[in-house]
């Protein structure tokens, strides 16, 4: 038995040390990527997603506002953090992390939809999370409700990375070819989608013809008490209804029921609600890829119009006015040290 | 629990050494230690089914002591009447219920009858048809006076629920296993690397193995009508390693676990695809049950002794139940009844008994004709398992006339990805045949090797099922 119990532990320690070090290897290879959610969670955990406007909602954030055009229109730094796929869940875990890592932002837009009171079941492009999970209690507190990853996924190394082909393929194409950072396909958070008009809607009406949304009331009393601690650091919230394809607004059967959460959280958080159901953009097919997201010209017309519509707006102006004092103050500060240096 | 969880994998040690170091001076606590967790191994599971288990348990121990103590012949015939109805009724229910119903209301309906019948959405208690024909085994015995009933109930309730072999097998008899739990185990350190080494085997067999295969032939068999023959023809074989990396791989872990706990179960798998006729492929394949259908059916029916039609009847039954105790589908017993076909030709001419021993014993080639037998053999098996997987007898059929036409000569149309997995089945087969004059592929084939050399291939082997492991599949056989 003596004999057993040591040739076993001589046979572990290698592998124990193995898993530690393939761990450490593969997270830190993810942790360089600069690809989907992989490059906005890196921004946010290496402090580099300091903005003064920061954009928040799921894919049709993700795809529908373009940080750069808010920046050269208010002279203000910007970052998309809209999350793939998912729902205010992980939208304000997204935003309390940001908060941590980095400096406020004076601005929130948030980019509401139908399904952001909803949470779902799974975990939505869970390998997102890989690279920070191991010994992570706040993120299985966050993800750990969703059917994806269990208890041993955070406690124990490597395990969370058991079948992951796709993630460990992308890992090894990067060290294959020496390009550590990997192409990235959003610029600031945001993804142009240039694709050519799907049939999304149809497959999904035949789906579900009579498709219903069901608000989740724990994401409801998150969501408020997230307004109410935004008020009570000084953030401005936006809350917007991105325009959505006209064809596709009847797919949602109790649309009016969620519309009128958003409205009357509006009214009673005295934050401003811009909705773009009815906007011209809506009606025009030109400008989506599928019924509930706009293609790169469309999310640029759309943010230039919405940019336009909240400046008009007082409270929010008042914030991004002072912001973009100490904006021009930096850059002046900036331009200054440059000319010091080259003189 | 699933062999190729974390959970097991923490549960094991922790059981392990509960026994060999806390309960190791104590038979009878070693054996209770080993009822508690096969207990929870199960109930971790559905724990609302253990009582099926417990009541299961209790009939046959209580039949079993009665049956010894009880001369009368019509009261011992009553006594294992009770026994079989009552393993078999719960099988029956839970199983087959409604497949009888369905195929009643159809047959009325077929006729012009009306018949007023619901089914019920009736859950397939795990192993059910594995624990139920343990038990049988055991009274049976006892009836035949093979055995003595035992009267330590927990030495029986731990041999109807031994977590190794509990869920998918190898179905073990009363005369083999019982006996076990009343000698002292001893663990020697062969042994216990003997059974590590299986267990290592019989993960790489499901997890790499197995599991790739299975993705592949979900995706054949799940959209057969998008696919060409060549196509089908490849599903087939993929569904062909699958079913035997997964069922074989089951019975490895659970012969190496039982391994570890001082425990000897009988081989369930020998190298079934280097057969050389279908009557060797049956010596060969899922043994446990092959033999339990032999000894408690086939040679009481009469077996091979009597004439031509009674040969040929106890085949056909011997096959057919055999398809029909997989599973309540019409598909099934067509896969019984065509190795049934493939198999009377060999018994009738007197050539069952012809290929006893391995194939090419002492060589590390077979002889042409060898191969071609083999190639033949597993063909026909092949056609049988498109029975086995399809999810009816007209998407068999579909499937068979989409083989035998002019587009297996196409090539076939699957992602990239299909080469991977047949460069690991390659890998797979190669070491099979290495070592199919031992117990398991690996079972001596590396132990020669220095030490280095040999724990090389290990990390190797631990290596591929990380990396190479298919999408979590569960055990085919848990739903038998």
């Amino acid at each position: 038995m003596k004999r057993l119990i040591k040739n076993s532990i001589l046979f572990l320690i290698p592998l124990v040390l193995f898993m530690y070090l393939a761990d450490w290897f593969f997270s830190n290879q993810l942790k360089h990527s600069r690809y989907g959610e992989y490059g906005v969670w890196n921004d946010i955990y290496n402090g580099k997603a300091d903005a003064d406007v920061a954009i928040y909602g799921s894919s049709r954030a993700m795809v529908h506002v373009d940080p750069l055009i808010i920046k050269d229109s208010l002279r203000l730094s910007a970052y998309n953090f809209g999350i793939n796929g998912h729902n205010f869940w992980l939208q304000y875990f997204r935003h309390r992390e940001l908060l941590e890592h980095n400096k406020k932002p004076r601005v929130i837009i948030h980019s509401v939809d139908m399904f952001t009171l909803v949470k779902r079941d799974d975990l939505f492009q869970m390998e997102q999370f890989l690279p920070y999970m191991l010994y992570n209690k706040k993120l299985q507190h966050w993800i750990g409700s969703y059917k994806g990853f269990s208890a041993y996924d955070f406690n124990i190394p490597l395990v969370r990375y058991y079948g992951q082909y796709k993630t460990m393929g992308k890992i090894f194409k990067a060290v294959v070819t020496g390009n550590k950072a990997a192409s990235t396909d959003r610029s600031l958070g945001f993804a142009a989608k240039d694709l050519p008009w799907t049939d999304d809607l149809v497959k999904a009406r035949a789906q579900f013809p009579d498709y219903r949304v069901k608000v989740d009331s724990v994401s409801v009393v998150l969501f408020e008490n997230y307004l109410k601690e935004c008020r009570n650091e000084g953030i401005a919230i936006a809350l917007v209804y991105t325009p959505e394809y006209i064809e596709g607004q009847d797919f949602v059967k109790n649309r009016a029921e969620i519309m009128n959460i958003f409205s009357s959280l509006a009214v009673k958080y005295d934050i401003p609600f811009f909705d773009y159901s009815d906007d011209s953009i809506s009606y025009k097919r030109e400008y989506f890829y599928n019924a509930s997201h706009l293609n790169g010209t469309g999310a640029r017309l759309f943010t230039s119009k919405m940019i336009h519509d909240i400046k008009n707006n007082e409270s929010i102006a008042r914030l991004m006015s002072s912001s973009n004092e100490q904006y021009m103050h930096q850059a002046s500060l900036k331009s200054d040290r440059s000319k010091y240096l080259s003189d | 629990m699933l062999f190729n969880s974390i959970d097991f994998a923490i549960f094991f040690p922790v059981v392990f050494i509960l026994y060999w170091f806390v309960a190791n001076r104590n038979l009878k606590i070693q054996n209770l230690l080993l009822l508690i967790a096969s207990y929870i191994f199960y109930g971790w599971w559905d724990w609302r089914f253990l009582s099926l288990l417990l009541f299961s348990t209790l009939v046959d121990y209580f039949v079993g002591i009665m049956l010894n103590k009880q001369e009368n012949p019509l009261k011992r015939k009553l006594l294992l009447t009770l026994s079989i109805v009552t393993n078999l009724g719960l099988l029956g229910f839970f199983k087959y219920y409604n497949f009888f119903l369905d195929n009643l209301v159809e047959s009325y309906t077929f006729f012009g009858g009306e018949i007023n019948a619901r089914s019920l959405n009736v859950i397939l208690p795990v192993g059910i048809s594995f624990y139920t024909f343990q038990t049988l085994s055991y009274s049976i015995d006892i009836y035949r006076r093979k055995l003595i009933a035992t009267t330590d109930f927990v030495a029986f309730a731990t041999f109807v629920t031994f977590f190794p072999q509990l869920v998918a097998g190898p179905i073990e008899r009363a005369t083999n296993l019982l006996p076990q739990f009343f000698k002292k185990r001893e663990l020697d350190y062969s042994q216990a690397i003997d059974g590590l080494r299986q267990i290592l085997w019989g993960l790489f067999k499901k997890i790499v193995i197995a599991d790739n295969s299975a993705q592949l032939a979900n995706q054949i068999f799940n959209n057969s009508a998008d696919y060409g023959g060549s196509t089908l023809l490849l599903g087939t074989f993929f569904f062909a390693i699958q079913i035997y990396g997964d069922f074989s791989g089951y019975s490895d872990i659970a012969i190496g676990t039982a391994r570890l706990f001082g425990f000897s179960l009988m081989r369930n798998f020998a190298f079934p695809y280097f057969s050389r006729d279908m009557a060797e492929f049956w010596r060969r394949w899922h043994i446990s049950l092959s033999t339990w259908f032999r000894d408690y059916l086939y040679i009481p029916l009469g077996g091979s002794k009597g004439g031509l039609s009674m040969k040929i009847r106890n085949t056909f039954i011997i096959f057919l139940v055999s398809g029909f105790w997989h599973g309540a589908n019409w598909t099934f017993i067509i896969w019984g009844a065509l190795n049934a076909i493939y198999f009377l030709p060999l018994l009738l001419s007197n050539k069952n008994r012809e290929n006893l021993d391995i194939v090419a014993k002492g060589r590390l080639f077979p002889s042409l004709r060898e191969f071609s037998k083999i190639l033949l053999t597993f063909s026909l098996t092949l056609i049988a398992w498109i029975f086995f997987r399809a999810a009816t007898v007209t998407e068999a059929v579909s499937i068979l006339s989409t083989i035998f036409s002019a587009s297996l000569f196409t090539m076939p149309d699957l992602p990239l990805k299909v080469l991977l997995v047949i460069g690991l089945i390659g890998v797979f087969i190669i070491t099979e045949w290495l070592g199919r004059e031992n117990q398991y592929a690996i079972e001596k084939v590396y132990v020669t090797f220095p030490k280095p050399v040999r724990w090389a291939v290990y990390y190797s082997i631990v290596f591929l099922i990380f990396m190479f492991a298919g999408q979590g599949q569960t055990f085919i056989y848990f739903q038998f």
